[in-house]
C-alpha cells in the first residue's frame, strides 16, 4: 500500500493524491448512494502519460483501477468496487480546439458539458447532449455512460455526437479510436465504447461532434387532469408523426414541488403537466406547434400554455432540470428509476406505477423524457424506516420487470453500474452475455480496470458485489 | 468458381448450421444479401456463401412507436415500401435498393447525400440479432428508442463487412417523412469559390440536409444517370433541403440569396419527382460500372474543395458529402492497368494522409488487391481492431481475409 502511494505521489505529485480516510469519504459513492465504498486512494493525473503510468503501475502491483468523472453518475457507474486506486479525471478538463468549419471540439474527459455548450455560445453551434446534471457532469463520464438528455429526443445520446476517441486501455497502451474524420477504415470501436461504462479503457481526449442551433424555438406547457390523458397525448403527437426537440411529463407530486421551489406558476391541481418544445425554421415552428396544441386538446388538455419570452422558457428548462432538487421538499429520502417502455406503452406503464404506488403504500411522482419512453419514476422514502427501505426495493424491482415485460429496457440512459447488474439475466440470453464477456476479455482481461460492473460475470480480482442495502437519495438523469 | 450456398429459412436453422460448420467441417463462410457488394473492399475467401434471402419477414412494425424489426435479408425497397405506407422513412440512402438488403446495407455501412441531415446507419440501428463463427445467436440493443443496457454490438457490427458475425435479425428507428424536397443545383468557375459558399453557409439561416460537392467527371456521371437537363461544364455544388412545403419554398429561397453572389455561375432547381431522381442518381454514383477502381476518402470537409480540384485535374470522377468530409471517387476507364491505377491513387492517397485523413478502395480489378493500399494507411488501432477478430472468430471462419485481418499493422 504504501508502495501504491510513494509511487503514485511521484507520477502526479503530493497535491494529485488523496489517501486520508476523511478525504476518501466524498469518493465513497456516486449519485448512487445505496453501495459504499472507500478506494484506498484516489489520484487526479493531468495528462495522458500520467494516466498511462497510473494504469502502468497498477497492473505492476495488481490493483484494480476505476476511472471517475463528477461522479454523477446514478447507477453506481464509479463505484470503487474491490477498492484500490481511483484515477478522478476532473484536472483533465482543457477545450483543446473548436474547428468550427469542421463541426467539431476537441476536449478533455473532465471537462463540464455545459462548459463547452458556454465556450460555444454566440458561434451558432452546440454540444447536443444536455443531462439534467450537465452544469457538473462531466463530457467523459457522459461517454462511459453515453448519456441522453431532454434534447436527446430529436438530436441522439451522446454517441451520436462522438466522432473520436484517445483511450487508455487496461494495459495501459494508448489507442487512438476514430478521429476528427468521419467513417475511419475498421470496425466502430467509438460505438463500442461510448456506454462501455469504463470497462473497456479510460478516455482521456475526446473528439465530439457540435450541432448547429436551432433557428427557433417554441416551448409549450400542456396541462392534464389526469397523468392518463397527458401520456395519452404523448402517444398521439410522436404516432402523429411529429418528433418534437423535448417532450417531458411531470405530474402534480413533482409540479407541487417545483413550485414551491421555483414560483413558476404552475397549476398546482393539475394531473400531469407536459412540457413540450419544438424547434426549427422560424416559418415552420408555429405551424408545428399549432399540431401539438390540438393534439393536446384532443387528448383533453385543461390548456396548453406558450412561454412567451426567452426567460420564460429558460426558467421552465431550469424548473424541469432542478426538479430533482426540488425533491427534497417532499421527502428526507428518494430513489429513481430509469426505465424505458416502446412510446406507445406510456400509459400502461403509468397506470402501472400508479398501482404499485398504492399496493406498496408508498408515494411515487415522475418526471421524465415521455417523447423517448424513458420514465423516472422517483419513489420517495425515510431511510431510517427499515420496512419502506424494502417496500421501495420491491417496488422498483416491480417497475423494471414491468418494462422489460412491455419489451423496453431496465435503462435508457443512466446505465447498468452496480445497480442494475442483476437485471441483465432478464434482459440478455446467456449467448448475449457470453458476446460481451468475450469482448470484455479481450480488451480488459484482468478484469482490473473497472471491476464488478454491468456484466453480472464481471466478477475481478476477488471483489465481492456489494449487496444492495438502503435506497438513498440518488441525483437526476 | 461454384460457391456452395447455404439458405436458412430462419435464424435459428442457420444457428444450428453454423455451430456444426464450426465443430467440424469448417467451411469458410461468406454472408450474403443482395450480392451488390462482393466486391466491396477485399475480396474474401470462401467455401460457402450463407444466402439471407429467406430472411425477409417483418417481425414488428409498431408504427406509432416509429420503430420497426425486420429480417436481415429484406430489401431495401421492400423496407422503404413498407415504412412509406406510414408516412415514414429510414433517411439513409442506400444504392441498388431493388437488390441490396438491409443486413447487407448495414454490414457494408452503406450512405448517401443525406448522411450530413440525417446521420448514417449508426443512428438508426438500435437493436439487432446475430450469429457469430462458433453459431451462437446473440442479440444487443432491444426495440426501444433509447438503451443503455449492455455493450452496443449493434455499433461493432455497423461496417464489419460480415467479419464478426452473421446479422439475422434489426430493429431501426425510423423518422417521419418529410411533405416535400428541393435541390439547387449550382455551377462554379473555381473549387475555392465553392468553399468560401460552403464557409458561409455554416451559418445558413437554412439547414441543408445533404452538401454535395461534384468535379466535373463526377457531374457529367451524375447527369447521364438521373437523364436531367443539368449543366456539367463546371464543378457543382448541390443543395437539398426537407420539410414541408413551406419549410422547403422558404429554405431555397434563402440559399439562392446566400449563394449566388457569391460566384455561381449557373443555378437549377429542383422539385418533387426530379428531386427524387437526383437523390437517388448522387445516391447511385458509387455504384461502379465500367470504372476501374472506386474509392473513398475521408477528410476534414474543409478539405474536401482541395481534394476535388485535384480529382478534377486527374480526370478523377468525386462526389464529396461535402457536409461531412465523405468523399466517393471513380477512377476514368482509361486507368485501365494496375500501374496506371497506382498512379492516379498516389497524389489522391498522400493528400488525405498529409490532412489527416484517409482514403481506402472499394472495388477494384481482383488481382490489384494485393498491390494496393485497400484501406489506406494504417491505422493505430487496427492492431486492437485484430485482437478482437480473432476474439469473437478464433478458428477464422467468417469473411476470412475480407477486412481487418488483412490489414497491415504499423509497428
Amino acid at each position: 500500500m504504501s508502495e501504491l502511494l510513494t509511487r503514485l505521489t511521484t507520477i502526479v505529485g503530493s497535491d494529485g493524491v488523496l489517501a486520508s480516510p476523511d478525504e476518501l469519504l466524498v469518493y465513497e459513492c456516486d449519485g448512487y448512494v445505496v453501495e459504499k465504498k472507500q478506494p484506498d486512494v484516489v489520484v487526479f493525473p493531468t495528462t495522458t502519460k500520467q494516466v498511462v503510468e497510473i494504469v502502468r503501475l497498477c497492473n505492476e502491483l495488481n490493483v484494480p483501477f476505476v476511472p471517475r468523472g463528477a461522479g454523477t453518475s446514478l447507477a453506481g457507474g464509479c463505484l470503487p468496487v474491490g477498492g484500490g486506486v481511483m484515477i478522478s479525471l476532473t484536472r483533465m478538463k482543457r477545450i483543446l480546439e473548436i474547428n468550427l468549419r469542421d463541426r467539431y471540439a476537441v476536449v478533455e474527459p473532465g471537462l463540464v458539458n455545459a462548459h463547452l455548450t458556454q465556450a460555444l455560445k454566440g458561434t451558432g453551434y452546440h454540444y447536443a447532449p444536455d443531462p439534467s446534471s450537465q452544469g457538473a457532469c462531466t463530457i467523459g463520464g457522459n461517454f462511459a455512460t453515453n448519456s441522453g438528455g431532454p434534447h436527446t429526443l430529436k438530436y441522439g445520446v451522446t454517441v451520436n455526437h462522438v466522432l473520436g476517441v484517445e483511450v487508455v486501455m487496461p494495459d495501459a497502451t494508448v489507442v487512438q479510436l476514430g478521429g476528427p474524420t468521419e467513417d475511419v477504415p475498421g470496425y466502430d470501436l467509438t460505438g463500442l465504447f461510448v456506454g462501455s461504462e469504463g470497462t473497456l479503457g479510460i478516455c482521456t481526449k475526446m473528439i465530439v461532434r457540435l450541432t448547429r442551433d436551432p433557428a427557433a424555438y417554441r416551448t409549450m406547457l400542456g396541462v392534464f387532469e389526469t397523468v392518463d390523458d397527458a401520456t395519452q397525448a404523448i402517444s398521439a403527437i410522436i404516432g402523429a408523426g411529429i418528433v418534437p426537440a423535448a417532450l417531458e411529463m411531470m405530474d402534480q407530486g413533482i409540479v407541487q414541488a417545483l413550485e414551491e421551489a421555483f414560483h413558476f406558476g404552475f397549476p398546482l391541481d393539475a394531473g400531469a403537466v407536459l412540457l413540450i418544445e419544438v424547434d426549427g425554421l422560424e416559418v415552420a415552428v408555429d405551424e408545428e406547434a399549432q399540431k401539438i396544441i390540438a393534439l393536446c386538446t384532443e387528448a383533453k388538455a385543461r390548456e396548453v400554455r406558450q412561454a412567451n419570452t426567452p426567460k420564460e422558457r429558460q426558467l421552465l428548462w431550469k424548473c424541469r432540470k432542478q426538479a430533482f432538487g426540488a425533491i427534497g421538499r417532499l421527502s428526507p429520502s428518494y430513489c429513481t428509476q430509469d426505465g424505458v417502455v416502446p412510446r406507445t406503452k406510456l400509459p400502461g406503464i403509468l397506470r402501472f406505477i400508479i398501482d404499485v404506488a398504492q399496493r406498496y403504500q408508498l408515494k411515487i411522482v415522475n418526471v421524465f423524457h415521455a417523447g423517448d419512453g424513458n420514465i423516472h419514476p422517483i419513489l420517495l422514502f425515510d431511510e431510517r424506516d427499515a420496512d419502506q427501505v424494502q417496500r421501495v426495493l420491491e417496488a422498483s424491482d416491480e417497475i423494471l420487470n414491468r418494462c422489460i415485460d412491455l419489451g423496453g429496457s431496465v435503462t435508457g440512459e443512466h446505465g447498468i453500474g452496480v445497480e442494475k447488474i442483476s437485471f441483465m439475466n432478464r434482459l440478455f440470453s446467456p449467448a448475449d452475455l457470453a458476446v460481451m464477456q468475450s469482448i470484455r476479455d479481450c480488451f480488459n482481461p484482468d478484469g482490473r480496470c473497472s471491476p464488478g460492473k454491468m456484466l453480472p460475470t464481471a466478477a475481478g480480482c476477488g471483489n465481492e458485489h456489494i449487496p444492495r442495502a438502503t435506497p438513498g437519495k440518488r441525483a437526476m438523469a | 468458381m461454384s460457391v456452395a450456398e447455404f439458405v436458412p429459412a430462419t435464424q435459428t436453422e442457420l444457428a444450428r448450421w453454423m455451430a456444426e460448420n464450426a465443430a467440424a467441417a469448417r467451411q469458410k463462410l461468406l454472408p450474403v444479401g443482395g450480392r451488390t457488394s462482393l466486391h466491396f473492399g477485399f475480396s474474401a475467401e470462401s467455401d460457402c456463401q450463407i444466402d439471407s434471402r429467406e430472411l425477409t419477414r417483418v417481425v414488428d412494425y409498431p408504427a406509432r412507436d416509429l420503430t420497426i424489426t425486420v429480417e436481415a435479408g429484406m430489401r431495401i425497397e421492400e423496407l422503404q415500401r413498407l415504412l412509406v405506407a406510414e408516412r415514414q422513412q429510414l433517411p439513409v440512402d442506400i444504392a441498388q435498393p431493388v437488390r441490396a438488403t438491409i443486413g447487407g446495407a448495414i454490414a457494408c455501412n452503406a450512405s448517401g447525400p443525406r448522411r450530413h441531415g440525417s446521420g448514417t446507419l449508426r443512428d438508426y440501428l438500435i437493436g439487432c440479432s446475430a450469429i457469430d463463427a462458433q453459431g451462437s445467436l446473440f442479440k444487443s440493443g432491444g426495440r426501444v428508442v433509447k438503451n443503455v443496457a449492455g455493450y452496443d454490438l449493434c455499433k461493432l457490427l455497423i461496417g464489419s463487412r460480415g467479419t464478426l458475425a452473421v446479422i439475422t435479425q434489426v430493429t431501426l428507428k425510423v423518422k417521419p417523412l418529410p411533405e416535400a424536397a428541393g435541390w439547387w443545383w449550382l455551377t462554379f468557375d473555381t473549387f475555392a469559390e465553392m468553399e468560401n459558399v460552403l464557409e458561409r453557409l455554416l451559418t445558413s439561416a437554412a439547414r441543408p440536409m445533404a452538401l454535395e460537392m461534384l468535379d466535373v467527371p463526377a457531374a457529367k456521371l451524375v447527369a447521364t444517370e438521373s437523364r436531367l437537363p443539368l449543366p456539367t461544364d463546371c464543378p457543382v455544388l448541390a443543395i437539398l433541403v426537407e420539410g414541408t412545403s413551406r419549410e422547403v419554398a422558404w429554405q431555397l429561397d434563402v440559399l439562392r440569396k446566400e449563394t449566388v453572389p457569391f460566384g455561381v455561375q449557373q443555378i437549377e432547381q429542383l422539385l418533387d419527382q426530379d428531386a427524387r431522381t437526383l437523390t437517388a442518381a448522387l445516391t447511385e454514383f458509387q455504384v461502379p460500372t465500367d470504372e476501374p477502381l472506386t474509392f473513398q476518402a475521408n477528410l476534414r470537409p474543409s478539405r474536401c474543395w482541395e481534394f476535388a480540384e485535384l480529382a478534377n485535374r486527374l480526370d478523377v470522377a468525386v462526389q464529396c458529402h461535402a457536409g461531412n468530409g465523405v468523399i466517393i471517387g471513380q477512377f476514368p476507364e482509361a486507368a485501365a492497368s494496375r500501374d496506371q491505377a497506382l498512379t492516379l491513387l498516389q497524389p489522391l492517397q498522400q493528400f488525405a494522409s498529409a490532412h489527416t485523413g484517409n482514403l481506402q478502395i472499394l472495388h477494384c480489378d481482383p488481382e490489384w488487391q494485393d498491390d494496393l493500399p485497400m484501406c489506406g494507411q494504417p491505422e493505430p488501432a487496427w492492431g486492437i481492431m485484430q485482437q478482437l477478430k480473432r476474439q469473437l472468430d478464433p478458428q477464422g471462419l467468417l469473411s476470412p481475409g475480407r477486412f481487418i485481418d488483412r490489414v497491415p499493422i504499423s509497428a
